[in-house]
C-alpha cells in the first residue's frame, strides 16, 4: 500500500505529526528505530523529571527543620528511584502507542532508510522491506555530541563516561561525578546527583552556566549550587579523559579532577546520518541539520522536517509545534513556525524558566527596550514557601510598541507559570492590556503582574 | 415516575401548521423586474417561522423589500445565499414540517450552488486525499488560489484579498463563506502591531492565528507575491472607500449617458410668486375645514406644469435618437432626495388630477421612496420631470434630463425682487425656474414659449385653476 505520509522518527515531533495527520484522514506510516516517544520520553525530559522529583522530596526531608518539621532520618534509594522512573516512562510510552493505534497510524519499529524517489513516491526501506509514500516528514531527532577528545570514546565504551541515556539508568550513586557541559542537561543532572549524595564537579567551557539564560539568573543559580556543594569550573576546556579522571585547561594551566563517573553533556547534534537523505537530495547545513523554511519544508518538494533534526531549537515543545506546522501546511492550512516565544525551563531546585528575549539578546538585536528586575519576595506565596529564597524575576518591555519581549525568572513553579508569559509575548498584547488581567492570589505567578506595574 | 410524568410534556401537532411543505418564491416586483438580489436572510435553515416573520430582504435596482412568511412551520431549506441574483418566481425556500420531502422544490439554478457546500460524507475522505496532493503541489509551486466563481465575485465586490481567505471548500477551494468571514473579520492584527499598522497596506501575516505581527509591519507592505515593497508615506491619507449601491450605480449610469448623448440646453426664468404664495396661504389656513392636503409650492408647480405641458408636447416626449414619441397625458416624474440617493417616482396622468390629489400622491410616493419599498413600476414611465432645490436656497441650476425624456424643470428658491407698477417701486417674491431641454429635438424658442406660458400660469394661478 502507498501511504499519504511517511514519518521517520517516533519522538515528540514524529508521534504528534502522525496523530495530527491521521486525524485529517491521511494514511500514515511511522518508523521508530529505538523507542516510541523518542529521547524526550525515554531518556530525556520525562525520566529526568521523575528523578528530580525524588531528589526534591529527599531535599525537603533534609531542610524541613526550618519549616518546623523534624525528620529524624531519611535516605534516597536509587534502585527504587530508577524503578519508579521506568514505570513513569512505561506509562507514557504506552499512552503514545495507544494514541497512535487509535488514530490508525501504522507503526514499524525498525530503522528506516530513504532509498529513492520514484514515480510512485518516496521509497523507504526497513529490514529489506520497501514502503512507499507520497510525502515524507523527517523527525529523526538528535544525539549527544561526543567530541574527539582523547580517552572519551574508550571511557564511554568502558562505562566510565556516560551520556544522558546511561546516566538515567544508574542504580548506584557515584561518589564523585564530573559533568562536562553546564547546560540544561548538565545542570539538572548536577542537581540530582548533588542531592543524591555525589560530589559533583561541573566543567564548562563558557564563563557562565545555563547556556542562553539571563546572566544574572545564571549567576544566582551557580551560587545557589555552590552553597549546596557543587564545584563549578567555568571557562575550562577538557583536553583528555583518563580512566578515573578528567583533565582540563584554564588560562593555560592544566587541572585534573578525579571521578567515579563522567557525564558528557556538551550539546546535541541532529541525527541525519544513515537516513539516506542524499538519495533524494535533501539539503543539510554544516552541523548536519536539515535546512527547513518557516513552513517546515526542505529543499525537496513534499519532504518536510520537524524537531531536533532541523537544529533550530532542539526542545520537545518546539518539536510539537513544528510538527503541527508541517501537517497544517501539508493539508492545505497555511501555518508558520515562530520561534520568538518558545519557553525554556531548567528543572533545577530552584527552577529557572524564561521566554523571549534576555537583556543580552535584546541588546544584540538593538531593540529599544527597558527591563524590570523584581525580587521573588514580592510574591506572598514565594515568601511563605521559600525560607531564605533569593529568586528574581526579570521582565523586558519594548518601549516603541509597549509590549513584553522577554521574561526570565528563578524560583520554584517557574516552569508552570512561564507559559503565561509566552502567551503574552506571542499574542503581542501591550503592557496596558496585560495590566487588566486578573492573577490568582496568592501565587508565584503574581510576580509577573508586579513587574508589569513597575513599568 | 419520570417516564409517566414525561407524557405530560408531549406536544401535539400545532393547529394551523402547514399541512405540507410550501415553497416561497422570489416575488416579481413590477413587470419590468426580471430578477432580485437577496440582501439578507432573516431566518436560517431549521428556524421556526411564524406568520408575518420576515424571511428575507431582497432588492431591485431601485428599492428593497421584505418578504414575510405567509404560513408557519420550519424553514426546511433555503436555495440561495445573500448576494445571489435570483430570477423572479424562483423558489427561495421551503416552509413545512421537519422530515417532509422537499426534493421537488429545488430550483434549477440552485443545484450548482449547493454542490459546493454539501457533499455526501463518503466523498469527503477521498477528497481530503486529493486535497493533500493538490495542496502541497500548490505550496511547492503554483501560488494560485483555488476559488469558486461565487466566492470570487464576492471578493471583488467586497474588495478583500483572496489570499488571506482560509479555504474550507472541497479540494481546498475558497468558497463564498470564507470570503464572507474574511470580509467580516478583516485581517487580524496583534495589539502591539496596531500601533504602526497601516489599514491600506497589505502584509504577509506570520503571527498567531494568521495575525499581522509587529515584525510583519516592520517588514512593510507586501504585494501579492510576498515581495517587500517600500511603504509609501502617502498611503496614510484618511478616507473611506465604499462600493456603490445598486441605486447609485444606476444613477451614475443614467446621468452620464444623459449628458454624453444629449445636446442639453438650460434656460432660466423667474416669475412673481405672489399669486401662488397667497393661494398656498389661503389653502393652508383652510386645509382642515376643506379637507385638503398640505399643499406645497412644489405641488402647485407640478400642477401648473402638468396643465401647461400638453400645449408644448415636444417637452412631454421621449426621444430615442430616431423618432420622437409625444404623449397625450403627463406622467410627471418628481425627483425625491432619499438617504439612498435620488429617486424619481411618477405621478401618472397628472394633467387630469386635482391639485389636492397631486399633493397627496406626491407625499405618498416620497414616503415610499424614503422607506425604500416603492414598487419599481412607479419609478418608470415618466414623460417629464420636475426637480426642486428651492428649499435649499438654489437660485438657478442645470437640471440633467432623465432619458429618454426631452426636458426637465428645475424649481429654484424665492428671492425678493422689485418691480415698477404704476410708477411705484414695489418689492415682490420672485421664484426661479431652470428648464433643460434636449436641443436635438426641442429648439430654444419653443422651450422658451413653454417657460413663458408656465410663468404666466403661475403668476395668475387662481385664473388657471378656474380654466
Amino acid at each position: 500500500m502507498k501511504y499519504d505520509l511517511i514519518i521517520i522518527g517516533g519522538g515528540p515531533a514524529g508521534y504528534l505529526a502522525a496523530e495530527r495527520a491521521a486525524a485529517k484522514h491521511m494514511s500514515v506510516l511511522l518508523f521508530e528505530k529505538r523507542n516510541l516517544g523518542g529521547v524526550c520520553l525515554n531518556e530525556g525530559c520525562v525520566p529526568s523529571k521523575a528523578l528530580l522529583y525524588s531528589a526534591k522530596i529527599y531535599d525537603y526531608t533534609k531542610h524541613s527543620e526550618q519549616y518546623g518539621v523534624k525528620v529524624t532520618s531519611s535516605s534516597l534509594d536509587q534502585e527504587t528511584v530508577i524503578k519508579r522512573k521506568n514505570k513513569v516512562v512505561k506509562t507514557l510510552v504506552t499512552g503514545v502507542k495507544g494514541a497512535l493505534k487509535k488514530h490508525n497510524v501504522t507503526v514499524v519499529e525498525k530503522t528506516a532508510r530513504i532509498e529513492k524517489k520514484s514515480g510512485e513516491g518516496f521509497v523507504i526501506s526497513a529490514d529489506n522491506e520497501l514502503y512507499t509514500g507520497d510525502r515524507l516528514l523527517i523527525c529523526s531527532g538528535s544525539e549527544p555530541i561526543m567530541p574527539p577528545i582523547p580517552g572519551l570514546l574508550e571511557g564511554y565504551q568502558k562505562g566510565f563516561v556516560l551520556t544522558n541515556r546511561e546516566i538515567l539508568d544508574l542504580t548506584k550513586i557515584p561518589e564523585t561525578l564530573v559533568i562536562v557541559g553546564g547546560g540544561v542537561i548538565g545542570l539538572e543532572m548536577a542537581s540530582y546527583f548533588n542531592s543524591a549524595g555525589s560530589k559533583v564537579t561541573v566543567v564548562e567551557m563558557l564563563d557562565k552556566i545555563g547556556g542562553p539564560i539571563d546572566d544574572e539568573i545564571a549567576e544566582l543559580l551557580r551560587k545557589e549550587y555552590e552553597k549546596k556543594g557543587i564545584t563549578f569550573n567555568l571557562g575550562c576546556k577538557v583536553t583528555s579523559f583518563t580512566e578515573k579522571s578528567v583533565i582540563f585547561e584554564k588560562d593555560g594551566k592544566t587541572f585534573e579532577t578525579g571521578a567515579e563517573k563522567v557525564l558528557v553533556s556538551i550539546g546535541r547534534k541532529p541525527s541525519t546520518k544513515d537516513l539516506g537523505l542524499e538519495n533524494i537530495g535533501v539539503e543539510k547545513d554544516k552541523r548536519g541539520a536539515i535546512i527547513t523554511d518557516s513552513m517546515g519544508r526542505t529543499n525537496v518538494a513534499e519532504v518536510y522536517a520537524a524537531g531536533d533534526v532541523n537544529g533550530v531549537s532542539m526542545l520537545a515543545h518546539t518539536a510539537y509545534r513544528e510538527a503541527e506546522v508541517c501537517i497544517n501546511n501539508i493539508t492545505g492550512k497555511k501555518d508558520i513556525m515562530r520561534y520568538s516565544a518558545i519557553p525554556s525551563v531548567i528543572y533545577t531546585n530552584p527552577e529557572v524558566a524564561s521566554v523571549g528575549e534576555t537583556e543580552a539578546t535584546a541588546k544584540q538585536k538593538n531593540m529599544n527596550f527597558e527591563s524590570v528586575t523584581l525580587s521573588m519576595k514580592f510574591s506572598g506565596r514565594y515568601v511563605a514557601e521559600n525560607e531564605g529564597g533569593n529568586g528574581i524575576c526579570k521582565v523586558l518591555r519594548d518601549k516603541s510598541t509597549n509590549r513584553l519581549i522577554g521574561v526570565s525568572l528563578i524560583g520554584n513553579y517557574a516552569s508552570e507559570l512561564i507559559y503565561g508569559a509566552a502567551m503574552m509575548i506571542e499574542t503581542q498584547l501591550t503592557v496596558d492590556d496585560l495590566k487588566e488581567l486578573v492573577f490568582p492570589h496568592p501565587t508565584v505567578c503574581e510576580i509577573i503582574r508586579e513587574a508589569l506595574f513597575a513599568f | 415516575m419520570l417516564e409517566s410524568n414525561s407524557v405530560q410534556f408531549f406536544v401535539p401537532k400545532m393547529n394551523g401548521g402547514a399541512d405540507m411543505a410550501t415553497a416561497v418564491i422570489m416575488p416579481r416586483q413590477g413587470n419590468t423586474v426580471e430578477s432580485c438580489v437577496v440582501s439578507k436572510w432573516h431566518k436560517k435553515k431549521g428556524d421556526k417561522v411564524n406568520i408575518g416573520d420576515i424571511l428575507f430582504t431582497y432588492e431591485t435596482d431601485k428599492a428593497t423589500f421584505d418578504e414575510e412568511a405567509k404560513i408557519e412551520g420550519v424553514l426546511l431549506e433555503t436555495y440561495f445565499e445573500e448576494g445571489d441574483d435570483v430570477p423572479c418566481l424562483f423558489n427561495m425556500c421551503v416552509i413545512g414540517e421537519p422530515g417532509e420531502d422537499i426534493s421537488s422544490f429545488t430550483p434549477d439554478g440552485a443545484n450548482q450552488v449547493k454542490e459546493e457546500t454539501e457533499k455526501p460524507k463518503e466523498e469527503i475522505k477521498e477528497e481530503v486525499k486529493a486535497q493533500t496532493n493538490t495542496l502541497s503541489a500548490q505550496v511547492s509551486g503554483a501560488e494560485d488560489v483555488k476559488i469558486s466563481p461565487r466566492a470570487k465575485a464576492l471578493a471583488e465586490k467586497t474588495n478583500v484579498d483572496v489570499s488571506y481567505a482560509n479555504a474550507t471548500g472541497p479540494n481546498g477551494r475558497v468558497i463564498e463563506r470564507d470570503i464572507q468571514l474574511l470580509a467580516k473579520e478583516g485581517l487580524k492584527v496583534t495589539p502591539a502591531a496596531k500601533t504602526s499598522y497601516d489599514q491600506t497596506a497589505s502584509y504577509n501575516p506570520t503571527g498567531i492565528g494568521g495575525r499581522v505581527t509587529e515584525d510583519d509591519v516592520k517588514r512593510g507592505n507586501f504585494i501579492e507575491t510576498g515581495a517587500p515593497v517600500e511603504t509609501k508615506a502617502v498611503a496614510a491619507t484618511d478616507y473611506t472607500e465604499e462600493k456603490l449601491s445598486n441605486i447609485r450605480k444606476l444613477i451614475a449610469k443614467t446621468m452620464h449617458s444623459s449628458i454624453s448623448e444629449m445636446a442639453q440646453l438650460t434656460m432660466n426664468a423667474t416669475f412673481d410668486a405672489t399669486s401662488i404664495m397667497n393661494f398656498r396661504a389661503m389653502v393652508k389656513a383652510n386645509s382642515e375645514r376643506l379637507g385638503l392636503a398640505n399643499i406645497t409650492i412644489n405641488d402647485i408647480v407640478i400642477y401648473a406644469v402638468a396643465k401647461t405641458l400638453l400645449a408644448h408636447k415636444d417637452l412631454n416626449a421621449h426621444f430615442n435618437g430616431e423618432s420622437i414619441k409625444r404623449f397625450n397625458t403627463v406622467n410627471m416624474g418628481v425627483a425625491i432626495d432619499t438617504p439612498r440617493g435620488l429617486m424619481v417616482p411618477t405621478v401618472f396622468n397628472s394633467d387630469r388630477k386635482s391639485l389636492n390629489d397631486i399633493s397627496a400622491e406626491v407625499k405618498d410616493l416620497a414616503g415610499r421612496c424614503k422607506s425604500g419599498n416603492i414598487s419599481p413600476d412607479l419609478l418608470t414611465g415618466g414623460t417629464f420631470t420636475i426637480t426642486n432645490l428651492g428649499n435649499l436656497g438654489v437660485e438657478s441650476f442645470t437640471p440633467v434630463i432623465n432619458p429618454p425624456q426631452t426636458a426637465i424643470l428645475g424649481v429654484c428658491g424665492l428671492v425678493t425682487r422689485i418691480k415698477e407698477e404704476n410708477g411705484q417701486i414695489k418689492p415682490y417674491q420672485a421664484m426661479g425656474l431652470s428648464l433643460t431641454i434636449d436641443h436635438r429635438v426641442v429648439d430654444g424658442a419653443p422651450a422658451a414659449r413653454f417657460l413663458k406660458d408656465l410663468c404666466t400660469n403661475l403668476e395668475n394661478f387662481e385664473i388657471m385653476l378656474a380654466k
